[in-house]
């Protein structure tokens, strides 16, 4: 991306979403409101009255971090609204209630009071490293709410942002991102926070273009100025040129269509969204998804106790079943291991965890048992639900490992059978994402359903270049000609044998590769729900005999720079 | 009365186990502190507090309750710290 194109400048981030957003630029100040004057003459307050306001402002705050949490959970998910459970237990902390108590005797009104007793805490967890020091920043957050419910202070409503705006701020906490509306909101720029900040995973969820950790040369860019906000590189440019304001507003008005599509010649091609929480399943049905092509099942696994028991497990494959009526939902059984971890499961130190026990070798093994009750939620789920379920094994590598893993789906059938519980059979499919299940796509589709391409593990592991490693990402990239071939290979030999052939990478969700991969012959594809949109529109414009040139173009070209340069061309 | 243990879980007195700490010391009707073993004692009911002394796994600690239900507490809080977490 180039830095100073005319009068333009640019500010480089970490881009959390493929999209982007062109607007005017609004500055956030969430302090500015609790600022106070000094306190008055400690003959002047009266420590009841003080007291009662105290307790009348906490009630308040718990209110409204209620408030918050269901909102939060509704939008984006459950994980993310725990936040809010953090914030009411600092809110009731008796180091907190003491401080405060203590302060009022000594004669500060109530908001004064609770600006000395957060102080301490906020050093003392501000002055620790990681986790702690986000910590500081929870009870920031629950100080100044505290104040501003005390002194009537305004709440910017960043709900009633003017239409077009960019959002530019230091931070955003959690509640100031779940409050944000993906209609009215262009984008927006943090100096802080990073991919995995609680602002990136909500902008994911929202669909807000966004990009985060700019550093302190954000506040170079004034309030008013026209700004794009280009969540996929990760940039901010100030006054873009009309062609850059062009290109962002194409993107962003792109037409939602509820409607499975085809190509101009009238090839069908589904269109489907990967989905991580079960709050994404609501964005999937906006965005105009066919149904599910992935659909990751760790997040319920995640940041608990003990694994979900089965009727938990069914009622939510149940619910991802419901809301697509029509459509399909592939669902991938537990993929843990590599980077994955969970606290309950015993996970020993690997010394290459992504070439370790993961996916179904766990499934197989140490974790049989979490197997096998995920598989009969599902077998009643595929009874239950509305859709068409399919379930998909992930990091199989070899023949064998596939046939135990239908052979633990069929013992789970005649369990059920046997129980006289209400079941189904899904499909059933294998996602191909190591070398060799490429190699054994033939022998593999002849037993299953459908193979779904994992473009994300597939490049890593094809071009030995680990996805986290910046130094090697040069070579993490699919379009690599070696990526391509596999997955030309992939396509060619599920078809012939009889399965159907779907993509669940990132490379599924880039518009600039629809055409190649419609080329080869991909039966699905799957995505952030984000990005479906243009994706269905490129296919309605792609015509089967250019994309399967370009394909083979591609698939023949010994170099990525080459095979760029076909995509460019066509 | 007093009770000296030692933690096991591994992140020790932070995060999750904190947390369970926390709410199990408020369960009972009892006054309860916690005091690492070269360091002042806190109130065992206040998240921020307990967090704050950075009580790692394998690490021990003194909790002292008074009232009604200290010996229940003094149970039922050493279990929490005498169970590993994937177990919790």
């Amino acid at each position: 991306m180039s830095t100073n194109e005319n009068a333009t400048q640019t500010y480089d981030g970490t881009g959390v979403t493929p999209l982007a957003g062109v607007g005017t630029a609004v500055w956030y100040e969430p302090g500015s409101g609790t600022e106070l004057e000094e306190p008055p003459d400690p003959t002047e307050v009266d420590p009841a009255t003080e007291r009662d306001r105290f307790d009348e402002a906490r009630d308040r705050a718990r209110e409204e971090l209620e408030r918050e949490r269901e909102q939060t959970a509704d939008r984006v998910g459950e994980d993310e609204a725990a936040v809010f459970d953090a914030h009411k237990q600092f809110l009731d902390d008796p180091q907190i209630t003491d401080g405060v108590e203590d302060a009022i005797d000594g004669g500060l009104p109530a908001e004064h009071a609770v600006r000395r007793a957060f102080e301490g805490p906020i050093e003392q967890f501000a002055g620790m490293d990681g986790r702690m020091a986000e910590r500081a920043d929870d009870l920031r957050d629950v100080r100044d709410r505290l104040i501003r419910v005390l002194t009537g202070g305004d709440r910017v409503d960043l709900a009633a942002l003017p239409s077009g705006s960019v959002l530019l701020a230091e931070r955003l906490t959690p509640s100031d991102t779940a409050q944000l509306d993906p209609d009215r909101v262009a984008g927006f720029a943090t100096a802080e926070g990073g991919r995995t900040s609680h602002a990136a995973i909500f902008a994911r969820s929202l669909g807000i273009p966004a990009v985060v950790g700019v550093g302190s040369e954000l506040t170079a860019i004034e309030g008013d100025a026209d700004v794009l906000v280009e969540g996929e590189d990760g940039t901010v440019i100030v006054d873009p040129t009309p062609d850059q304001r062009e290109r962002a507003a194409v993107e962003r008005d792109v037409e939602i269509r509820d409607e499975s599509v085809r190509t101009a010649d009238g090839e069908a091609v589904e269109v489907a969204a990967n989905v991580g929480t079960l709050a994404e399943l609501e964005g999937a049905v906006r965005q105009g998804a066919d149904g599910i092509g992935l659909f990751r099942t760790e997040f319920l696994f995640l940041d608990r106790e003990g694994p979900p028991d089965e009727e938990e497990q069914l009622e939510v494959y149940a619910e991802a079943l419901d809301a697509f009526p029509e459509g399909r939902v592939v669902v991938r059984t537990l993929d843990v291991g590599g980077d994955k971890p969970i606290p309950y499961l015993e996970q020993p130190d690997a010394e290459n965890p992504f070439l370790g026990e993961r996916g179904v070798r766990r499934s197989l093994g140490p974790d049989a048992d979490l197997f096998e009750a995920q598989l009969r939620a599902l077998l009643r789920a595929a009874a239950d639900g509305d859709g068409r379920l399919s379930v998909m094994f992930p990091m199989v590598a070899t023949v064998p490992e596939l046939e135990t893993a239908l052979g633990t789906v069929e013992s789970v059938a005649t369990d059920l059978e046997s129980e006289g519980l209400e079941y189904a059979m899904p499909e059933l499919g294998v996602m191909i994402e190591t070398p060799s299940a490429v190699f054994l796509a033939s022998e593999l589709a002849e037993r299953v359903d459908f193979l779904s391409i994992g473009t994300n593990d597939l490049t890593q592991y094809v071009m030995a270049a680990s996805r986290e490693d910046d130094r090697v990402a040069e070579l993490h990239d699919p379009l690599e000609p070696a990526v391509l071939r596999a997955i030309a290979r992939t396509v060619e030999a599920g078809h012939a044998g009889d399965a159907w052939v779907g993509m669940c990478g990132e490379m599924a969700g880039d518009p600039d590769l629809t055409e190649l991969l419609v080329g080869f012959g991909l039966d699905e594809l799957s995505m952030s729900a984000v990005t479906i949109p243009a994706v269905k529109a490129t296919i309605t414009e792609t015509e089967t005999t250019d994309a399967e040139e370009l394909a083979s173009r591609a698939t023949e070209a010994s170099t990525k720079d080459a095979v760029q340069n076909h995509i460019n061309r066509d | 009365m007093e009770r000296t243990v030692t933690v096991v879980p591994e992140d020790g007195l932070h995060a999750r186990p904190a947390a369970k700490f926390v709410e199990t010391a408020n369960e009972y009707e009892a006054d309860v502190r916690v005091a690492p073993t070269d360091g002042d004692p806190v109130d065992a009911a206040s998240m921020l507090a307990v967090t704050s002394l950075g009580v790692g796994s394998g690490d021990d600690v003194t909790i002292v309750a008074e009232g009604e239900d200290a010996a229940a507490a003094l149970d039922a809080l050493e279990k929490v710290l005498s169970t590993p977490e994937s177990e919790a």
